[in-house]
């Protein structure tokens, strides 16, 4: 018995299901029943003196009716859809935008592009306090450009001022994400062969008929990978928001990923961070399969 | 021949999921002998080979190496050496390290391994490359790379799968020479397959020919070209490919009544059912230009193409007849011509199961 | 098709990515500045004077090597138990292609992309029932590979698939057993693109917050990440130290990325978009 197990360890498929195993394991014990314990807690009565036991008493819908009659709950939800498409608009557009100048071949292209990416390896934290720094109302070096160069004549709070602070997060999130969009979209770029190009342009299509009729429709799978992952990317951020706003004032900037650790961690009331958390997790994992959906023949291929 | 064969293949089938990929295959193997698997892509002749090998599992049947049942052994413990279409060098490691690769697994002893690898290179024409890695060699350098990987093992078996695909067409027929020189060299026996059956009537001693799955015909290169089991060997060995013409045996069995224009009677060497639907396989280079008054296909030259030492006629439209000719015929295209064929070298097929109906025997 | 001149577009790239850069050129002239001229009005782009006392001054009273010590425990922790688990994972995900394989795939995809400012809230309570969050960073650790695996996984799986299977089985052919053929002929040659994810989880991990802020209490244990922010109180007007904490914080990352750029490019957009 130990021989015949040793043996397909050795030499056969034991070897696969082995290294593919263990890991799966930890993956559904770290994540994935956390998941589910996330989905059981937002039925259940958490507090403080309850966090120990694993049988908590059982609430129903509780929870999701307390937090849908919490006044600021639509407008964090509304805040959320703000920042996630003006984010993904922001930085998709300057993505492609340096994508495609880029996409020009000279010399040096490649790794004055590369260096763009250092916005994305930074921690998220040192970004947001760089940023918090820039935005600064009175000191902030962005005020200063701004009000140089005549576009602006008073000083906007942009941290303090309910009307521009989750504007400061977007803007530190938009300058966090090209870079990796700019990337991946370059990389689909140099995908589409040049000699369509040259096709095109026998067939007499301008600059910008080339863009709208090879460019975009080449580029199709692409943009839809780029674009959901940065809905994910979006959903994820955190860091910033407690580097440069902590989602004031006034729940002004604040968004549900934020929120839902505010409502466990700083109000410890951990059955309505679960009970977000749910809502969101939800979101995302639509999010996700229409990401896998747009990269399918590319997993398969 | 008392001898233990080399190689037994008893009844092998093989699934993958709902795919038959290989179908009741029984082969023997004599020690020594070289024998290459061929047929069309998708045959199931790489599958048979990586089953040999222990690359993948049979679901049925018995394989044995030497006598001893090998189903479940892993490859490493089968003592077979392969040769890849790709080649799979090692990329990492230089031409001395590829070659002693197996010979340090079984941690022979370093002076033993360096002779091995002197020799091997000597025999290949490799003793300036040892200390190159494989992307610092040409195509034809690569080849020799994994010949002496696997010949210095000295192991029971050698298979080769599609070695030659990657060459280019002049290199492809010396490699055919060496490789075969090589075999009787080292006298081990060999497994050699490929889709070009010039490749397998040249260099193989048996040939197993493959279609969809099972074995179409086995036996010497020589024999499956003179008594083609099936229509589809007729059609597969021999190049340019046989000619069929449909037709039927004449009411005194002494000859068959071919389906082209002019109706043309042919004798046969034999007897056959009078009135018989048949398929006729006439080969190009038995074909030849009629005498006047000897029975003939009556057909006209639409093209006629010469490479100096021999000429084709293409003859006809429906079907086309393709005639090899050793002489230089002053034809052009258009010109009315008469073929002709000696009746022993007639083959007729049955029409609807493609088996041979026992003519051309001899 | 017309070209411009390469001069004309290089200099229109390099004043791109002047601007885009800006950011962390800010962050490291305000480090440079004395506590007075970093609010003067208007700002001064160029330091008036070169003062690095001021590292030595953060490092010590903010106790930066603990922090930084703590980031690199974290870091070294969470890419070790990533590049572990996840290579052998990866490498089956690439060799096989089957119903099986590609629920595998779709299961890591999905965890992915949990955010983990919503995965930590069941995380805590189920650590802390376990008692895990008595060895907070190991916490933080195991939290951090659960969260950090996918992304490896996909990018060594592109590895993995760029190495031709006929090569492992050549040597299984020559007399390796399964594992033998894995560690002396795939894993050589995926080397590169393992080591690159890795330091590209390295990276992550060591400005890894939500877990860190959330699950460790101690301060001694806690990580740069969160020492930054509890330096940033709301009404903070010590803007040269936080950039200059910043500044010690960051330089080792962006200096191991620029010197490994084209390969973490590379790695990055052979893995990301399949």
């Amino acid at each position: 018995m130990m021989k015949r197990l040793y043996s397909a360890v050795v030499d056969g498929k034991g070897f696969d299901i082995l290294l593919v195993g263990l890991p799966l394991l930890f993956l559904i014990t770290f994540s994935g029943l956390p998941l589910l314990y996330n989905v059981l807690m937002s039925f259940q009565e958490v507090d403080i003196f309850s966090l120990g036991s694993l049988i908590r008493p059982f609430v129903g819908l509780d929870n999701y009716r307390a937090l849908l009659a919490q006044p600021e709950f639509w407008p964090i939800m509304w805040n959320t859809v703000i920042f996630v498409v003006c984010s993904i608009f922001g930085q998709f557009t300057l993505g492609f935008a340096l994508a495609l100048f880029f996409d020009a071949g000279f010399r040096g292209a490649s790794f004055l592009r590369g260096l763009f990416l250092v916005s994305w390896v930074m921690p998220g934290l040192v970004v947001g306090a760089i940023w918090n720094w820039i935005l600064s109302g009175d000191f902030g070096v962005l005020n200063y450009i701004l009000r140089a160069t005549g576009l602006i004549s008073e000083n906007i709070f942009w941290r303090s001022d309910t009307d521009f602070s989750l504007w400061a997060v977007i803007i530190a999130n938009i300058w966090l994400g090209t870079a990796f969009n700019m990337i991946l979209l370059s990389v689909g770029l140099a995908g589409i062969p040049k000699d369509l190009y040259e096709a095109s342009e026998l067939d007499g299509a301008n600059v910008w008929q080339r863009f709208l009729t090879i460019t975009i429709p080449m580029m199709r799978s692409t943009i839809g990978a780029v674009i959901s992952l940065g809905l994910i990317f979006t959903l994820q951020q955190f860091d910033l928001f407690a580097a440069i706003t902590s989602g004031g004032p006034a729940n002004s900037s604040n968004v549900a990923q934020y929120w839902a650790w505010e409502l466990s961690f700083r109000q410890y009331d951990f059955a309505k961070g679960a009970t977000i958390s749910t809502i969101m997790i939800i979101t995302v994992m639509i999010a996700a399969l229409l990401y896998v959906r747009s990269t399918r023949h590319e997993v398969r291929g | 021949m008392t001898q233990q064969p080399q190689i037994e293949l008893v009844s092998v089938n093989k699934h993958y999921g709902g795919f038959h990929a290989l179908k009741d295959i029984s082969v023997t193997i004599a020690k020594g002998s070289f024998v290459a698997l061929v047929g069309p892509s998708g045959c199931g002749k790489s599958t048979l080979l990586r089953s040999l090998a222990g690359l993948e599992s049979i679901t049925t049947g018995e394989i044995r190496i030497t006598g001893e049942t090998v189903n479940e052994t892993p490859p490493r413990h089968r003592d077979v050496a392969m040769v890849f279409q790709s080649y799979a060098l090692y990329p990492h490691m230089t031409v001395r390290e590829n070659m002693s690769y197996s010979l340090r697994l079984k941690r022979v002893p370093k002076t033993k391994i360096d002779a091995a690898v002197a020799e091997a290179a000597k025999i290949l024409g490799l003793e300036d490359y040892l200390d190159r890695k494989p992307n610092a060699l040409s195509g034809g350098q690569r080849q020799r790379v994994a010949m002496g990987r696997a010949i210095i093992r000295n192991p029971k078996v050698f298979l080769f799968d599609e070695p030659l695909s990657n060459l280019d067409a002049s290199l492809r027929v010396h490699m055919r020479k060496e490789i075969r020189a090589l075999h009787e060299r080292v006298g081990a026996t060999s497994v050699y397959v490929t889709h070009d059956q010039i490749e397998a009537m040249t260099m193989a001693d048996h040939v197993v020919v493959l279609k969809g799955g099972s074995v179409e015909q086995q036996g010497t290169p020589l024999s499956l070209y003179d008594m083609p089991a099936t229509k589809f060997v007729a059609g597969f060995i021999g190049s340019p490919a046989m000619n069929f013409v449909s037709g039927e045996i004449t009411g005194d069995g002494g000859s068959v009544l071919l389906d082209l224009p002019g109706r043309p009677i042919l004798p046969l060497a034999r007897q056959a059912t009078p009135g018989r639907k048949v398929e006729a396989g006439l080969r190009p280079e038995h074909l030849s230009l009629a005498p006047p008054g000897v029975p003939a296909i009556e057909t006209r030259a639409s093209s006629v193409e010469s490479t100096g030492s021999v000429t084709y006629l293409y003859c006809g439209g429906d079907p086309e007849i393709i005639v090899l000719s050793q002489e230089r015929e002053p034809l052009s295209s258009g010109e009315p011509v008469r073929l002709t064929i000696a009746p022993e070298n007639i083959h007729l097929f049955d029409p609807q199961t493609g088996l041979s109906i026992g003519q051309a025997a001899g | 098709m017309t070209r411009r001149p390469t001069p004309l577009l290089l200099a229109a790239a390099v004043l791109l990515s002047a601007i885009y850069l800006f950011p962390l050129y800010w962050m490291y002239v305000t480090s440079l500045k004395s506590g007075s001229e970093v609010f003067a009005y208007p700002p001064t782009f160029l330091p008036e004077s070169l003062d690095f006392h001021i590292f030595a001054e953060v490092w010590q009273t903010r106790d930066m090597a603990s922090f930084l010590w703590n980031s690199l425990v974290i870091a070294s922790g969470s890419m070790a138990m990533v590049a572990v688990l996840g290579t052998g994972c990866s490498y089956v995900l690439a060799r096989y292609r089957n119903i099986w394989v590609d629920i595998a795939l779709f299961l890591v995809l999905m965890l992915q992309v949990l955010p983990a400012s919503l995965m930590i809230t069941p995380i805590f309570v189920g650590f802390s029932a376990l008692g895990l969050l008595e060895y907070p960073r190991f916490a933080v650790m195991i939290a951090f590979t659960a969260k950090a695996m996918p992304f490896f996984v996909i990018l060594v799986r592109a590895t993995f698939m760029s190495i031709p299977g006929e090569l492992e089985e050549a040597a299984l052919v020559d007399g390796n057993s399964r594992i033998g053929a894995f560690g002396l002929i795939v894993l050589p040659l995926a080397r590169n693109g393992i080591l690159v994810s890795a330091i590209l989880i390295f990276m992550q991990a060591f400005g890894e917050f939500v877990y860190s802020k959330s699950m460790i209490q101690d301060v001694t244990l806690q990580p740069a990440s969160v020492g930054l922010n509890g330096f940033m109180g709301p009404n903070t007007v010590e803007w040269n130290k936080i950039m200059a904490y910043a500044t010690i914080y960051v330089t080792p990352i962006l200096a191991a990325f620029v010197l490994l750029q084209q390969r973490i490019v590379s790695g990055l957009t052979s893995g990301a978009l399949k």
